[in-house]
């Protein structure tokens, strides 16, 4: 049908008049502008990509045809005092998926899966999860694979396209959970981390310092990371190197810790399964020696990132093995409290030297009674006797004389009460209480028996052990508060010293040498002396001073009637001990706390001991001899 | 029949063959650098270009050759062959990216689609010159007209080539508008258009091509996937700034970045590498020579002579004019070649047929040359 009317069409050929064909004509003029206008679009569009945003392109296309992969940087090296490795680097290898290279990837995943030990669908997970990066950047897949399977994979990679071996430096701890608390452990940077820094530095997956030093000493430690960037295709696939950056290793830290000291009170602590702290600093400068906190994380349990479940131990653990207890917990001071009740006894004139209080074993203010440790009493006593047998009734009474906030007041010059800022995290400062904090805090007026109770070193007095230690520091060494301090030099990797251990006085008592000598005679009465109250931590040879504490940890009687070893573990008493030696030449102050541990003699007082003889072993060989010899 | 008249030497439009040159000389350099470096195997695309340019400028020889107006008559062999040959193409063709475009004819794989756009040109062309209506077309009057334009159409879309397909429509429009409608039918038209417009979308298109056009509507959504040629065309005619990188120091095209950057985006790599300057100057000669079109149009000695220069300027103009703006972002790939500049043998050598008919309308615009020769 429509074929017939095509030819009937055809043989109507008409005869066209020149009129006709210059009205056609005339319509050429509208598709003249037509290509004009359209042409005017493609050159303003030209314009706008070539001329406007010809840089911006610019930029782009460099970035296109330029492709940056990062080398990882070996993080600087933890030494110890004596320049013994502590935490250092290892090569770890690692799977990564390079899905632009991947051939048939599920064929290549189901065989890959048995090797690496995981499930298919884990693997396609870690994919699922990276779908939005580029295509060219590596996906892990398995970290840290053992030698068989590297070696397996390695002679096997024509069967795994697109799977290739990173090699990447992890840690490794010689010292295993050396200070793992201070030292603190890598993890994954988390998004939000990234979305806070500069991402010029860091990238996902890059490990980053969580806790302790690592964390604050992220930006030491870090160094920079190296670069390769290589000319690519469309297709991924690199055309040549342009320039390789190589990696800067991170800085290394010399730490102020003596990794022998600090395993010997790591050991005491683990062996007697104790919860806890030991912190021992050098006298004059502020030097740490030991910092431990137990029970401690286990660091390995981190490297490759913690799983759910030792994480949830972690957090359940009663012992709370994630907080430092060093800074990190604080605690009623109890009788180490006694140096500060002597000090501002002494300062104030309320005391002296040679005051005498009747201890009949308890004192009454108003209708309560106030009982000293020792029930029959210490009968007639003098301050460093008070000191010696940590007499009660003598300190309620100079307590009573000063008041509460002439307490704090010395609290405080000896460093409690405030943070010792040192560097470790979320650091407690603890608490001197006065009684405008009472009433600020408390709502409340202060009761003159609450001040007997601070006086010996209960109530409201809380302190962390490492206040304790700089206050034991402090009076050892006359009066000077010293921030303590955990790094020793920071190195970079050209040898260059970037910083260097520098004493900081944060305080300083004047003019009372006479009272802290004074102090100091009673203090080395209790580990010395016959009716001291540490005499077990005692060494021949070595001159002690020291001071027991016991921190209650419930005030109800329930518990008065048992025997000690019957008393539930949560409810008996924090032990305290801290010390300096040697008592003549103060060079090292020592302070133990084991929570729960009972009496601060016994419980904490064996821990203080074996740092102090491993400190001066030397010096202790040699004077063995002479004591010999002078029978 | 066919007489070679000396009129028609000294009718010989020496500015058109200028404009065609020099269109042809700038497509064979920037083809030089699109392809650089080169493969090792097979011969070169610059130099299969080569050859295509040397057959083409053969058949413009072939073409000028004799009156255009035998077209009238040439028009239905051409029809029935190019129609055979996309029917051929559809049921043994070779595939190429999922569409079933090609017929290897061993030494060169011809796209039938090309051809049948100069087909569609002539045959409308034809069609209108005989039948001249002063008021305007009716529906009615535009049966064979469509069903002239619709029966490619199919076979392209079928392949599936929907851009291509899509040309046809463009053809028929542009040329039907020219001839004048009526009112009634351009309602009629339009109103039709949309309907299958809609239809086609729903149930035509295939999920690329849905693809295609989403992706264009928003293409740095998905710089990698879908929308990775659109924005590495921009980038790269981009980074060329105002006077490019320098020829064969494009970077973009060279390191593969540039998808088809010798076929449909040859014209991104000669943004690269001569800026703005070097586009406006490729601009402004491509520009000239389609105005020359319309230029030949307008002194044509008869309404076929008009019709079929307008309708191969239409050819070129709306291919160019989409392959530039599919290449500056803003249209979906959709798979036009830039005519003379793209490579590909037949589109080019269709190219140069419908330029020889320019040129064979250019060299016989005088009535009856024979006749006012003596």
């Amino acid at each position: 049908m429509g074929l017939k009317l095509f030819f009937k069409e055809i043989d109507n050929i008409t005869e066209h008049d020149d009129e006709a064909l210059n009205l056609l004509k005339k319509r050429l003029l509208g598709a003249a502008i037509v290509v004009i206008v359209f042409f005017t679009i493609i050159v303003l569009r030209l314009w706008s990509l070539q001329v406007t945003h010809g840089k911006d392109f610019e930029k782009r296309a460099y970035s296109n045809r330029v492709r940056v992969q990062e080398v990882v940087a070996p993080r600087g090296h933890i030494l110890d005092r004596n320049g013994k490795e502590i935490v250092t680097n290892r090569p770890s290898f690692n799977v990564i998926l390079i899905r632009e290279d991947s051939r048939n990837l599920g064929d290549v995943l189901k065989r890959l899966a048995p090797i690496l030990k995981k499930d298919v669908s884990e693997l396609w997970e870690k994919i699922r999860e990276a779908s939005g990066e580029p295509r060219y950047l590596p996906i892990r897949l398995k970290e840290d694979i053992d030698w068989e399977t590297l070696a397996y994979l390695e002679n096997h990679n024509h069967a795994f396209s697109g799977i290739r071996i990173e090699v990447q430096p992890v840690r490794v701890y010689h010292y295993g959970d050396f200070a793992a608390n201070t030292l603190g452990y890598l993890g994954e940077i988390s998004k939000k981390e990234l979305a806070d820094r500069d991402r010029e530095i860091y990238s996902g997956g890059d490990l980053i310092g969580k806790r302790g030093l690592e964390r604050l000493r992220e930006s030491d430690l870090r160094g920079e990371k190296g670069k390769n960037y290589s000319e690519v295709n469309a297709k991924g696939f690199e055309q040549q190197l342009l320039k390789s950056i190589d990696p800067l290793p991170g800085r290394e830290i010399r730490l102020t810790l003596d990794a022998e000291l600090q395993q010997i009170a790591e050991t005491f602590m683990d062996a007697g399964e104790k919860s806890g702290a030991v912190v021992a600093m050098e006298v004059n400068t502020g030097r740490l020696l030991t910092v431990v906190s137990a029970p401690s994380i286990h660091i390995n349990e981190f490297v490759g990132g913690i799983s759910r479940t030792n994480w949830q131990a972690l957090l359940d653990n009663p012992k709370h093995p994630l907080i430092n207890k060093a800074v990190q917990a604080s605690y009623p001071p109890g009788s180490t409290y006694k140096m500060v009740t002597a000090l501002a006894g002494l300062a104030k004139g309320a005391i002296t030297e040679d005051t005498v209080f009747y201890c009949p074993g308890y004192y009454r203010f108003g209708n309560r009674t106030y009982r000293c440790w020792k029930r029959g009493g210490h009968g007639p006593v003098n301050l460093k006797k008070a000191i010696t047998e940590s007499c009660d009734v003598y300190f309620y009474q100079v307590g009573q004389r000063v008041g509460v906030d002439g307490l704090a007041e010395y609290a405080r010059k000896l460093g409690l009460g405030k943070k010792t800022g040192v560097e470790m995290e979320y650091e407690k400062s603890g608490l001197a209480p006065t009684k405008e904090w009472k009433l600020k805090y408390r709502n409340g007026k202060w009761q003159e028996g609450e001040t007997l109770s601070v006086a010996i070193g209960q109530g409201f007095n809380l302190a962390t052990p490492i206040q304790m230690c700089v206050m034991t520091a402090a009076l050892a060494n006359g009066g000077k508060v010293y921030r303590p301090q955990l790094v020793e030099t920071v190195v970079d990797p050209e040898g260059n010293i970037i910083e260097s251990f520098k004493p900081e006085l944060m305080t300083e008592v004047k003019g009372l040498d006479r009272y802290f000598r004074l102090i100091r005679e009673g203090m080395e009465g209790v580990v010395q002396g016959k009716r001291g109250t540490a005499r077990k931590v005692a060494i021949e040879g070595l001159r002690i001073g020291g001071k027991t504490g016991t921190a209650q940890v419930v005030k109800i009687a329930v518990y008065r009637h048992l025997k000690e070893k019957d008393i539930p573990y949560k409810f008996r008493d924090h032990a305290w001990f801290t010390c300096f030696a040697p008592a003549d030449k103060p060079e090292i102050a020592v302070t133990v706390l084991v929570e729960h541990g009972l009496h601060g003699g016994s419980g904490a007082g064996p821990v203080a001991r074996a740092i102090l003889s491993e400190y001066f072993r030397d010096r202790l060989q040699e004077s063995r001899p002479e004591i010999a010899t002078v029978p | 029949m066919i007489r070679m008249d000396r009129r028609l030497f000294e009718n010989f439009d020496m500015v058109l063959m200028l404009f065609i040159c020099l269109v042809c000389i700038m497509a064979l350099f920037n083809l030089y650098s699109a392809s650089f470096p080169h493969n090792t195997y097979g011969i070169a695309p610059y130099v299969r270009q080569g050859y295509f340019f040397l057959m083409g400028f053969t058949a413009f020889v072939f073409v000028i050759s004799f009156d255009y107006q035998e077209l009238h008559t040439l028009n239905y062999p051409f029809y029935v062959l190019i129609t055979a040959l996309l029917v051929i193409a559809f049921f043994v063709g070779d595939k190429a990216g999922g569409a079933q475009r090609w017929i290897n004819l061993g030494f060169f794989r011809l796209q039938p689609s090309e051809p049948a756009k100069l087909m569609l040109v002539i045959a409308l062309a034809s069609f209108y010159s005989r039948k001249e209506v002063v008021d305007g077309y009716s529906i009615r009057q535009l049966l064979i007209p469509v069903v002239l334009t619709a029966i490619p159409f199919v076979l392209i879309l079928l392949q599936p080539d929907l851009g291509t397909a899509l040309m046809f429509g463009i053809i028929f429009v542009s040329m039907t508008v020219f001839v004048k409608l009526r009112v009634s039918t351009y309602v009629i038209m339009g109103s039709l258009a949309l309907g299958l417009g809609g239809f086609a979308w729903e149930q035509l298109l295939k999920p690329y091509q849905k693809q295609r056009i989403q992706t264009f509507l928003n293409p740095e959504n998905d710089p990698m996937g879908h929308g990775y040629q659109i924005v590495q065309s921009k980038i790269a005619v981009g980074s060329g700034g105002t006077f490019g990188k320098g020829y064969l120091e494009g970077t973009q095209g060279h390191l593969h970045f540039l998808p088809e950057r010798h076929t449909d985006f040859a014209f991104s790599v000669w943004g690269e590498e001569w800026g703005f300057t070097g586009s406006l100057i490729f601009l402004g000669i491509y520009f000239l020579l389609l105005l020359w079109g319309i230029h030949v149009a307008m002194y044509a000695k008869d309404r076929f002579g008009v019709l079929l220069a307008f309708g191969v300027v239409t050819l070129i103009f709306w291919q160019a004019v989409i392959n530039l703006l599919m290449i500056l972002g803003f249209l979906p790939v959709v798979g036009i070649p830039l005519p003379l500049v793209s490579y590909g043998g037949s589109s080019l050598l269709t190219t140069m047929l419908a330029l020889g008919i320019l040129m064979n309308v250019r060299m016989r615009r005088f009535q009856n040359p024979q006749s006012t020769d003596i």
